[in-house]
């Protein structure tokens, strides 16, 4: 939401002062690769992945180098192994069909990577996650950062007496509905943003409204999906720091700064650092047709 | 406080060991005779002993001689000098009222103060300008600003155009204490910075202290900006005001009780939302975007030795377009100045200021919104006396209570219908402070100020006291235990004795050294986590886990006139130790967060530099050149591997010249230019991806290991002053001015984003503020 105030006030600060921005060349110092673990998998049935990749000088401007010679793993509850197969693009994928789901609620996952000489491990606990009661729809006249159309709500309620951390989905006709955008990424901390009077309620609502696209809202005749995947502390925190860095623009921008990994070097000797993150999810789902 | 009370006493005997012949004292208050306004800093001088003082702030002076005759001499820059002779056989109150000088072009006068104080005064850091000065700086969008002079001023930087605030000498922007008729605002800025919330025209004059810091101010580490209103005309009523582009100003002056009480009253109102609104569509007729003020003013001198002030601000920024946003300050101050006797002189202050700014969202059915609303409030009472004891030494001593709530975040929302209140807790606290201090003459050349400022700061309940554990790098520090504390209890305090010295020597008549140390300390916070400041910064006290900010600071400089005072000339090295900065982890939460101390950081820092400094008051062509190189770093463990690294605001070179033309009394031109160094700024080494989301990574984990490119800007501006004025009371003026007139788009930052249209491509962005040149035209009158 402080992105979007973001947004209007950089509008603003535009009409008024001309503000302009403009794409420069600069020379960076390059830096040394890293593994890169990108693993998000949930207790779903449909099959898991985690992909592994290397960093890359920051003007690379192709995609990031694949890593496929590592062994990936996840044990879970009575020393289960999971392995997840390589597919020698970079991903490394489990099929629930064979040794069951991921979904112990309660239990600590731990991912282990085998790569380069290094052991790689990190743990993530599977939350719960309250279901999604229902969603509706209400049409919407234009304003000053959004289109005129039909806007879609979710209701759900918190757990009480416990933190919980979440991500909410949205999709549109089964896509996603903005892929790859970091500023759309929609978090809660239990109900709302957090603070003890969050906790046990209806999610709050400038985030149960955020599963629409403002500047082309849905049609008559489309599908709004949800889902709410519960999270760790640790993936939460991941997830905001990315929805600062990747988008750190305007008069509000932070400090840059390295993103928080959970992942860690347990080998003796030298403690490589490795990026990314990893966190083990249930899902909720629900969707509405939009049928006036 | 043994410290204290021994310093009193060595100031006493200093005064009465010389004590033997019968003396008398002339005092009394110097005012201007068109308006009544008491002159600041006027001369009053005895030619034929070498002895002189200055007015004070309130126009006081006291002078005490051997019984005798004298000549004395009264006299103010731009004021015709006035000598009475005076038979001293017993003490006098003397009021004495200058007549303003009749404009000439070749004496044309751009400081307010004498211009030999420069070389003779102890003060050394200070810089002083006044409205007329201020109003003459081509200006963004033609509108004369407080703050945007005083970044032309040597030692003071800025992160850049719309950051709120200003740096001085390496310290950061809450370290300014910024008073406005000794109330401080804790936000001086409108629309991000781009203005500041002093309404030149109420504006008397503007002090900024650097260095050197004289014991009576106390409670922030780098400079005071010391603003003084106007008081109002007491002989006529008058007005003034302007039209512009983007907002209008209109101040009314007057007399309530000739010669005796008079009032002022100035507002301004920007008006960019009204003039849009026919432009605007139905649904987008609601939106906001507009600031206004308010300053006033009343004074009432009750009888010769008695005087009351009551002087206010009350100023708001709004923004809004289905959500809410807006800032602003309130103060109140109340002063009474009080005249015991012929040698002491006493003004009490008592103030109220409250910083707030809120924001808010609101759903249609009104069954749905968020509310948030955050504000520092405080309350002080301030007594302040002088005592001329002779004309050798002047002892200031008084102190300051000052009560603070804050309040990080009151939060409320209502979800489907159902309120709840997410409100972080109230903050409490209290500040104390006690000085003395003695200007002394020794012998001809050499004069002396030094003294002590003892503070005592309480964080006070009802509240929760939060224990932490270690630091580890890059983690919040977990929160091992709290204890609460009822109203009033003390959870934390701390106190700390800030001697101060400085030192002039005169070398001769048009040159003289001088040296000054100072020790400050500081108990407010101001918690930023973004690049540049911001109206949503929060003010926090210093509790348990955040230690009070402690400087110490050191100058030495050279200070000399040229051309019988028609240019005035500064050397000035500083050096500074800064202890207990506080930073923040990478990505910190500061927004709402209980824990936030747990996220906070504490380290040291330090800067240095060389203020070179040239003005010229006389002439056609009058303004100043300042040259300032120096150095802003810091050091926290945690961050940049726990070396050095450089304050976000460090320039190494900053360039301002200010010039003034008056070509015939018809038109006058001013032009700036500034230069400066770069910003440092974080840049990444590598990049990565996670769920097709490329993100920034410096593998090398460094801080500000990047320069953004150098600063520079050229502003003009012409004055049209009609001929038809001369013979009327209604005086106008046309002021156009371009700024940044070759369009240069300075970068206020560096991002690196993936590209909208291509995702597999990464791109450095600039983000200038003003992108190109900005003309204006402004209409100002004066009745």
């Amino acid at each position: 939401m402080s992105k979007r105030l973001n947004n209007m006030l950089l509008g603003m600060v535009c009409m008024s002062m001309m503000a302009c921005e403009d794409p420069i060349d600069i020379a960076l110092d390059e830096g040394r690769s890293q593994l890169v673990v990108d693993a998000f998998i949930s207790s779903d049935m449909s099959l898991q992945s985690i992909r592994l990749t290397n960093s890359a000088n920051f003007f690379l401007n192709s995609a990031v180098p694949a890593v496929n010679s590592a062994i990936v793993n996840v044990e879970g509850p009575n020393s289960i192994v999971y392995n997840f197969v390589n597919d020698k693009q970079g991903n490394y994928i489990y099929d629930p069909s064979t040794k069951g789901a991921l979904d112990s609620i309660g239990f600590k996952y731990r991912l282990q990577i085998s790569y380069n000489g290094e052991q790689y491990q990190s743990f993530s606990m599977l939350n719960p996650v309250p279901k999604i009661d229902s969603m509706t729809y209400a049409f919407e006249l234009e304003e000053l950062d959004s289109k005129e159309g039909y806007y879609t709500q979710f209701y759900a309620t918190d757990f009480g007496g416990r933190k919980d951390y979440y991500r909410i989905k949205a999709f549109r006709n089964g896509e996603p509905l903005y892929p790859e955008n970091p500023e759309f990424i929609n978090l809660s901390e239990d109900a709302a943003f957090g603070g003890e009077g969050a906790d046990g309620l209806l999610f709050i609502f400038p985030i149960r409204a955020a599963i629409t696209d403002e500047g082309n809202p849905f049609l008559a005749g489309e599908t709004s999906s949800v889902e709410l995947w519960s999270l760790n502390r640790d993936a939460y925190s991941f997830l905001q720091q990315m929805i600062t860095q990747a988008n750190n623009d305007g008069l509000f921008s932070v400090p840059a700064a390295n993103i928080r990994s959970n992942i860690v070097d347990i080998s003796g000797s030298t403690q490589e650092e490795v990026l990314g993150i990893f966190s083990v999810s249930s899902v909720s789902r629900n969707s509405i047709i939009i049928n006036p | 406080m043994k410290k204290l009370s021994l310093l009193f006493l060595l100031v006493i005997a200093l005064g009465f060991s010389i004590n033997a012949q019968k003396k008398y004292t002339i005092s009394g208050y110097v005012k201007s005779s068109s308006s009544g306004e008491e002159l600041i800093g006027a001369n009053i001088v005895v030619r034929s002993l070498s002895i002189g003082v200055n007015s004070n702030v309130y126009g006081f002076y006291s002078l005490t001689l051997e019984e005798g005759t004298y000549d004395v001499t009264y006299s103010f820059i731009g004021f015709d000098e006035v000598t009475k002779t005076i038979e001293l056989t017993q003490n006098q109150q003397i009021d004495l009222e200058l007549k303003e000088r009749v404009k000439e072009l070749d004496v044309v006068e751009i400081s307010s103060d004498a211009a030999e104080q420069n070389v003779s005064s102890i003060e050394m850091s200070v810089n002083k300008i006044d409205s007329k000065t201020i109003k003459k700086i081509p200006a963004l969008l033609g509108e004369a600003d407080v703050v945007r002079s005083v970044l032309l001023l040597p030692g003071v930087t800025t992160v850049g155009e719309g950051s709120t605030g200003f740096n001085v000498r390496g310290g950061g922007i809450d370290q300014n204490l910024v008073l406005l008729d000794e109330a401080p605002v804790y936000n001086s800025s409108h629309l991000f910075g781009f203005f500041s919330v002093f309404n030149p025209d109420a504006v008397k004059n503007v002090k900024l202290i650097k260095g050197g810091i004289a014991p009576i101010y106390g409670g922030r580490l780098s400079s005071i900006l010391d603003v003084r209103m106007k008081e109002g005309n007491k002989k006529e009523f008058t007005g003034e005001g302007g039209l512009g582009l983007i907002f209008s100003r209109l101040s009314l002056e007057g007399p309530l009780i000739k010669d005796k009480a008079s009032f002022i009253v100035a507002g301004r109102r920007s008006y960019a939302d009204i003039l849009a609104k026919p432009f605007l569509n139905e649904n987008l007729k609601d939106s906001r975007f507009y600031f206004y003020d308010l300053t006033a003013k009343m004074n009432y001198q009750i009888n010769e030795k008695n005087k009351l002030f009551l002087s206010g601000y009350f100023g708001r920024d709004v923004f809004g377009a289905g959500f809410i946003f807006d800032w602003g300050n309130a103060t109140a101050t109340a002063r009474w100045n009080h005249i015991f006797n012929d040698k002491l002189f006493m003004n009490l202050t008592t103030f109220f200021s409250d910083y707030d700014y809120a924001f808010g969202v609101q759903a249609e059915s009104a069954r749905d919104e968020f509310n948030w609303r955050s504000s520092i409030v405080s309350y002080s009472l301030k007594p302040d006396f002088s005592y001329y004891l002779n004309n050798k030494n002047t002892i200031k001593f008084g102190g300051q209570s000052i009560y603070y709530n804050f309040k990080p975040a009151q939060a409320s929302f209502i979800s489907g219908g159902e309120p709840n209140d997410i409100s972080l807790p109230e903050k409490f606290a209290i500040e104390n402070g006690l000085y003395i201090q003695n200007e002394q003459k020794l012998g001809a050349r050499t004069r002396l100020l030094y003294g002590v400022r003892w503070s005592y700061f309480s964080y006070l309940g009802n509240g929760i006291k939060q224990f932490y554990g270690d630091t580890i790098a890059g983690l919040t520090k977990p929160l091992l235990n709290t204890e609460k504390f009822d109203s009033w209890e003390s959870i934390a305090n701390y106190n700390n004795f800030e001697p101060r010295l400085s030192i002039k020597y005169d070398i001769d008549e048009t040159s003289s050294l001088k040296a000054s140390y100072n020790r400050m300390t500081q108990y407010l916070h101001l918690i930023s986590n973004t690049v540049a400041s911001t109206p949503i910064d929060l003010w926090l006290p210093t509790t348990n886990n955040i230690k009070p900010q402690i400087a110490d600071q050191v100058a030495i400089g050279y200070f000399r006139n040229f051309k019988k005072n028609s240019y005035e000339a500064s050397a000035e090295i500083f050096a500074k130790d800064f202890q207990n900065q506080i930073d923040y982890i990478d990505n910190a939460d500061i927004f709402f967060n209980e824990e936030l101390e747990g996220d906070l950081l504490s380290g040291d820092g330090r800067a240095y530099g060389l203020e070179l400094y040239v003005k010229r008051n006389r002439g056609r062509l009058t303004g100043w050149v300042s040259y300032t190189i120096s150095r802003s770093e810091r050091k926290v463990e945690g961050i940049n591997l726990g070396n050095w690294y450089p304050n976000r605001f460090d320039r190494l070179h900053n360039l301002s010249v200010v010039t003034s033309y008056e070509l015939n009394p018809k038109w006058s031109f001013s032009a700036n230019f500034i230069y400066s160094s770069g910003t440092p700024a974080t840049f990444p080494t590598n990049r990565y991806e996670i769920q097709g989301v490329i993100l920034p990574h410096n593998v090398n984990q460094s801080r500000n290991n990047y320069r953004i490119a150098d600063y520079h800007r050229l502003d003009l501006s012409a004055t049209l002053t009609p001929s038809k004025n001369q013979d009327r009371k209604w005086k106008s003026e046309w002021v156009f001015s371009v700024y940044n007139v070759y369009s240069r788009r300075n970068a206020f930052a560096v991002f690196f984003e993936q590209n909208d249209q291509n995702l597999t491509e990464t791109e450095a962005i600039r983000f200038s503020v003003i992108g190109s040149f900005v003309p204006a035209v402004s209409y100002n009158f004066k009745f």
